[in-house]
């Protein structure tokens, strides 16, 4: 969710963006038709999601686990041209979270300038916000974006380069490399580049990338190696007091296997992350990893499992700065988690998702039940 | 009663006539506006085409559009075309606006705005029953997808 507005959602943006908005849905709501006769197509989907959720060890709901969720998505292709964005709508906040612009350079090469998840997430890559068509209810800890505690940088703003090749007669290269300005980092997490207010603070490079093979040129299954360089600026007092520098650098190294066997899918993914301190502070590292297995049954029936895991978090002084002490689980080292989800419509699911949690203080039960749909 | 016989087997005979399926002998084939250069496409590019990654010939950029007028043909075209169930392949289509903003294929529910569409525009890529463009000047056949 990036740095979400704490507003209501009524809340007006400003006005440049509102004229950009009306804009992009005026040439939305244009005839089809006489669009595409000009080479010209419009998007428009919205996912949306209500969650309810009980349990015990989990005083109370998260911040970001809004009871209602919309991302709404709108692109515009003209040629080789292409503007997207994606707004993300909860009960209590919104937010844009991608603006790009793009050119397509040769098929299937494009080049995107404007705000975009970093392209070394194994999981936000694919999913993005939209609750819709992930299987789960819950996304992977390490994956978490900035407004939930997590702990990798995942909103870039700058020049992303998203490549798909063909490798032989069946197979396929995805390379994506994105660099930008990371997010600045004090006691309430990160703080991406905002695209609607103002953006306090220093804010410092990243560097990041994927390398895929694809089994499949035109399949869903991908393997492949994940990397990221951010150099992010502290800009609050207890955070510099805590690790005793004014930056710090992650260097992140990861590898990922996303494969559909007939009914199957298997998606595991392992991040060894490195966090260097200017000054005397000392330097730290950790591990986090998932793995997740789903079957599709009889019935538009899917089952998963999912488990999470780290090394070394607990230790990291860095990590504890995510923690906000508010009673509720910042930090989840380790997750157990297993559910159901029924299609039970076109373009409509219901899940339920039962899962065990082991955070930096305490130890939690959840049971979670969605709702989720794409309109239209 | 040999009279009779024959007037029963004749009756058996016509009635399994009658009952034969309609669609006997039918083709569901790809086609594109006549104002076109496309003479042909391979089921690879027609796949690829139609899981929406971009497909450029003779200088065009091509545009699918999906055919739901009949359940059959959004059967077979699932199953010969893009070999994935109908939910795999309605949750590929959505997941392709998310991760880049990609357009859908359009879909046309009546099978005669489809032909006046692709009719109409020379980057379009579509699929029928054969006998809806037999006698089309407007649209030529540029693959057999699938046949009886």
């Amino acid at each position: 969710m990036g740095c979400m507005r704490q507003a209501g959602i009524l809340a007006t943006p400003h006005p440049w963006l509102s004229g950009v908005f009306a804009a992009l849905l005026a040439s939305l709501s244009a005839p089809t038709a006489l669009a595409e006769h000009q080479h010209t197509s419009n998007e428009f989907e919205v996912f949306v999601a209500a969650e309810g959720l009980a349990g015990s060890g989990q005083p109370r709901r998260r911040d970001d686990d809004a009871w209602f969720n919309a991302d709404v998505i709108f692109g515009m292709t003209r040629e080789k041209f292409r503007v997207f964005g994606e707004y993300f709508i909860t009960s209590a906040e919104h937010d844009l979270e991608r603006f790009q612009v793009g050119y397509e350079l040769i098929p299937d090469t494009t080049v995107w300038v404007g705000r975009f998840h970093q392209p070394a997430s194994a999981w936000n890559t694919e999913h993005h916000h939209g609750r819709y068509l992930q299987t789960a209810i819950t996304r992977p800890a390490i994956e978490n974006w900035e407004d939930e505690e997590g702990l990798i940088p995942q909103h870039i703003t700058g020049v992303l380069v998203e490549s798909r090749r063909p490798l032989g007669r069946e197979a396929g290269l995805q390379v994506s490399g994105g660099i930008g300005a990371s997010p600045t980092l004090s006691t309430d997490g990160y703080s991406p580049i905002s695209l609607i207010d103002s953006n306090p603070g220093r804010h410092g490079l990243s560097f990041t990338a994927r390398l895929a093979y694809l089994p499949e040129y035109i399949g869903t299954s991908s393997t492949g190696l994940l990397y990221g360089h951010d150099s992010v600026f502290l800009r609050s007092a207890a955070a510099l007091a805590a690790l005793g520098s004014s930056r710090a650098t992650l260097g992140i190294y990861g590898a990922y296997a996303d494969l559909a066997v007939g009914d199957w899918r298997f998606i595991g993914t392992a991040y060894y992350v490195d966090i260097q301190l200017d000054g005397p502070g000392r330097d730290e590292s950790f591990v986090s990893g998932y793995i997740q297995a789903e079957r599709q049954l009889p019935y538009r029936l899917t089952t998963y499992a999912r488990a999470e895991d780290s090394a070394r978090m607990q230790k990291s002084r860095y990590v504890s700065l995510f923690d906000d002490r508010s009673g509720d689980i910042d930090i989840t080292l380790r997750r157990l988690a297993g559910g159901l989800r029924w299609d039970y419509a076109r373009r409509q699911a219901l899940s339920l998702e039962l899962s065990h949690v082991v955070s930096l203080d305490k130890r939690a039960y959840e049971a979670r039940f969605q709702w989720s749909a794409a309109i239209p | 009663m040999a009279k009779v016989y024959a007037a029963l087997m004749l009756t058996v005979v016509l009635l399994l006539c009658a009952t034969a399926p309609a669609d006997a002998g039918e083709e569901l084939v790809l086609i594109v506006s006549a104002q076109s250069n496309i003479d042909g496409l391979d089921s690879s590019l027609v796949r690829k085409l139609f899981l929406g990654l971009t497909v450029n010939q003779l200088g065009s950029r091509l545009r699918p559009v999906l055919n739901e007028s009949d359940d059959r043909i959004k059967e077979l075209f699932l199953q010969n075309v893009v070999s994935m169930s109908d939910s795999t392949y309605d949750r590929y289509i959505l997941r392709l606006s998310l991760l880049q903003g990609r357009t859908q294929p359009t879909v046309f529910k009546d099978k005669k705005k489809l032909i006046d569409d692709i009719a109409a525009d020379p980057s379009a890529v579509g699929y029928v029953w054969a006998k809806d463009v037999a006698h089309d000047a407007r649209v030529k056949i540029v693959r057999v997808l699938w046949h009886d």
